[in-house]
């Protein structure tokens, strides 16, 4: 959490949005039926689905206004002024270079691309691999140089993919799966980019081993509890599925 | 009557422990739960919310085994990084962290430990025999209850752990909890069907999924938080033989009774968790001593203090749960979400659907509390080694649990859309002060709020009489206006006055 100053400074922002938040509500509630027929059911007021989101827009907005006014209280129009001072500020530039920034982006990066663009669209176990390898290469290898290169050589790589699922459909054709192969692709690939960068130095090897192992090992472990323990059809099922399920269901075990 | 209620008790219970499977599942997820609290940056929330999708597949007394167990061991586990290293593996056990560091560097962790297991366990054990003799009482009360009181439940529900949660200002918290209320509106309504916020995707039609919303809710702002800050874990200090310190608590039962019942007050308010508790008990027995100056310095008293409040916070969250359908804490609130995916729907008429759940839920935390015991005795020494793990090791697999966990419930791709913007808004939410629990909360009984609301109209014919008129509505209606009263400046410097006031002719009359 932030200090008390820069607290009264945020909630005059988010009072801000809270307000015009409720505003939404409120202006979205009006237009369900109050009093007018739905469902061929004459309506009256006390029924109506707009009541409750009326009540909490209502409560939103005066909550909203409440925060602003203690803000304002607090660091008056000045503070305000200041705020946007800053936000225009090279100072607001440096803040969003700073190391934590970064990492909050990588973090961010990682976790979007993974649910938006993989996990739909690329075989559990290979989109969770590179999702874990990534990540620990990023934050347990922990080397800040590091991460902000990585992180743009993980977003080409995402793009690719991007680029490759345009072309699924008519590149399946020749290469079943072509999203699957060039996530594993693009694992080896980031995989060897890491260690050419940190050769030489013995702890970041090692820990580079352990993060090789525990991305490969960890997505198999879940993966094979949830999809052949519990029964769960994971996200989506690829490559490596269909050679697990080759494997697991095979005929030799019966 | 309670000679056939102690008798079914036991019964339960003799069933239980008989079952292997349940033993082992039992153990087991006391073991992970203890595993979870014990590790910084993971809490028995996260435990409870993960480990609820693998619970899907299981029997609903099964399944409460399971979470109940991990609850138990993860409210307890917080107190091995709170003692070893300083840093408190759950919010729980911050004020263990307090005298338990202390009791750690004098050489005396293993000592420490050992209290925090058997006070734990005494804390866990008491807040069930309140579960168990509370629980009817309520129920049958809560019978008499009409829509109105339901609406006012939960509106007090809302603003009373908004209230106690905020770590900034109160109004913050109201805010959490309306933007809860507000996600709750999100889908058809259940008296007309009306799609409300549906922006026209057909997966919003049903409304928003609360595990996934609560996985993503507690789950990913703790990721994004302990990886952008950079936790750096401290050497865990050496730990020593693990005594259950016996003499240590019979001397101080009494302590250990009103740390108890301190823990069961607040779990039973709706929303307030362990955390609180512990605050609130560790602050008592120091005002409470005849040498508050030992506290903060390696004090037994301090550790047995919080962790007998917080692991007794655990039996407490579980009456108004059970009896009232408002979960009386964070975890209990995903215990919630759980138990509804069982089919199992907490509130006054439980005792007549499910006779002898409440029961079995008692019977289950007396089996853990004893695990617990077992397991914190036998294995400490080998539960320490988690504090090795690095951080950036284990965040990102529960990022990868939390996804796939989400997804599992319904197995829908939208749970995730739905769950990592939560995430993340609720991450920013959290650093500039607004608490998650009111949120949660709100979600969860909002659909209570709306429906009882409306119902109460229709039945009024529109007039909110009948709240003036009923005795337990007129009740939680001044006990709401009384808390938003108490929290303006007004009635905080007329407070000040009467205070002042009071003591001067106190010292007057002296």
């Amino acid at each position: 959490m932030m200090d008390k100053e820069k607290l009264r400074k945020a909630d005059f922002f988010s009072g801000g949005f809270i307000t015009l938040f409720g505003m939404f509500v409120i202006v979205t509630s009006l237009g369900m039926p109050m009093k007018d027929s739905w469902g061929g059911v004459q309506n009256v007021w006390y029924v109506s689905p707009a009541i409750f989101p009326l009540f909490v827009g209502a409560m939103l907005v005066i909550l909203g206004g409440m925060l602003i006014r203690t803000a304002l209280k607090a660091i008056g129009f000045s503070g305000v002024a200041t705020v946007v001072q800053y936000l225009l500020s090279s100072d607001f530039v440096g803040f969003l270079r700073r190391r934590e920034t970064v990492r909050f982006y990588g973090i961010a990066l990682l976790l979007f691309t993974f649910v938006f663009l993989m996990v739909p669209r690329v075989d559990f176990f290979l989109a969770a691999v590179l999702f874990l390898f990534v990540f620990f290469c990023m934050f347990y290898l922990d080397k800040s140089e590091l991460l902000v290169k990585l992180m743009f050589f993980y977003c080409g790589g995402m793009a690719a993919l991007l680029l490759v699922l345009l072309v699924a459909e008519p590149l399946a054709t020749v290469l079943p799966h072509p999203a699957d192969w060039f996530v594993l692709a693009f694992t080896v690939v980031f995989g060897v980019v890491v260690r050419s960068r940190i050769s030489g130095e013995r702890q970041l090897d090692r820990k580079f081993t352990t993060a090789v192992l525990l991305a490969v090992t960890a997505p198999f472990l879940v993966g094979m509890i949830f999809k052949y323990f519990l029964l769960v059809p994971l996200p989506f099922e690829g490559l490596i599925v269909e050679l697990l399920d080759l494997v697991w269901y095979a005929e030799i075990w019966e | 009557m309670l000679l056939d209620r102690i008798y079914a008790f036991f019964e339960i219970v003799g069933s239980l422990a008989a079952d292997p499977v349940t033993l082992g599942i039992l153990f087991g997820s006391v073991f992970l739960g203890i595993m979870f609290g014990a590790m910084p940056g993971l809490t028995s929330t996260l435990g409870v919310a993960l480990l609820t999708a693998l619970t899907y597949s299981m029997d609903t007394p099964m399944a409460m085994v399971c979470l109940l167990a991990i609850y138990v061991g993860g409210t307890y586990g917080g107190s091995y990084a709170a003692i070893l290293i300083n840093i408190p593996g759950t919010a729980a056990a911050a004020a263990t962290a307090l005298d338990g560091y202390p009791l750690a560097l004098k050489g005396e962790g293993g000592r420490a430990i050992g209290l925090t297991t058997t006070s734990s366990a005494i804390g866990t054990a008491i807040s069930m025999l309140f579960v168990v003799a509370i629980s009817p009482i309520i129920s049958s009360f809560a019978l008499q209850f009409t829509s109105f009181e339901f609406f006012l439940l939960a509106f007090f529900g809302i603003l009373i752990s908004g209230t106690l949660t905020s770590p900034d200002l109160v109004v913050k918290g109201w805010i959490s909890g309306f933007l809860g209320l507000f996600l709750a509106c999100v889908g058809r309504d259940q008296l007309q069907f009306y799609p409300r916020f549906t922006f026209g995707i057909p997966e919003l039609d049903s409304g928003i999924e609360v595990v996934p919303v609560l996985i993503g809710a507690f789950g990913i702002p703790q990721i994004v938080e302990v990886l952008k800050t950079q936790v750096q874990i401290g050497k865990a200090k050496k730990l020593q033989k693990i005594v259950p310190e016996i003499g240590t608590v019979i001397r101080n039962f009494p302590a250990i009774v009103r740390s108890a019942f301190i823990g069961v007050g607040i779990g039973a308010v709706p929303g307030i968790g362990e955390d609180i508790a512990g605050w609130v008990s560790y602050g008592t027995a120091k005002n409470t001593s005849k040498h508050p100056e030992t506290f903060g310095k390696g004090e037994y008293k301090g550790v047995l203090a919080s962790e007998t409040a917080n692991n007794a916070c655990v039996g407490g969250a579980m009456i108004p749960l059970l009896n009232l359908g408002i979960p009386g804490s964070p975890p209990a609130a995903m215990l919630l979400g759980a138990l509804m995916l069982h089919g199992v729907t907490p509130g006054p008429m439980i005792t007549f659907e499910h006779p002898t759940f409440i029961m079995e839920v008692a019977a289950i935390l007396l089996l853990s509390s004893m695990a617990m015991w077992v397991v914190g005795m036998l294995l400490a020494k080998q539960v320490v080694k988690v504090l090795r793990i690095p951080t950036p090791l284990f965040m990102p697999i529960i990022g990868v649990l939390c996804i796939i966990g989400s997804y599992s419930l319904g197995l829908s791709i939208f749970n995730l859309y739905l769950m990592l913007p939560v995430g993340i808004v609720c991450y920013f939410l959290t650093s500039m002060g607004y608490p998650i629990a009111p949120l949660v909360i709100g979600v969860i009984l909002g659909p209570m709020a709306d429906e009882n609301i409306r119902r109460a109209l229709m039945v009024s014919q529109g007039s909110f009489m009948p709240i003036f008129q009923r005795p337990v509505s007129l009740i939680l209606f001044i006990i709401i206006v009384f808390t938003v009263i108490s929290q303006t400046p007004w009635y905080k410097k007329g407070l000040e006055k009467v205070k002042i006031k009071l003591f001067r002719s106190k010292n007057s009359a002296m």
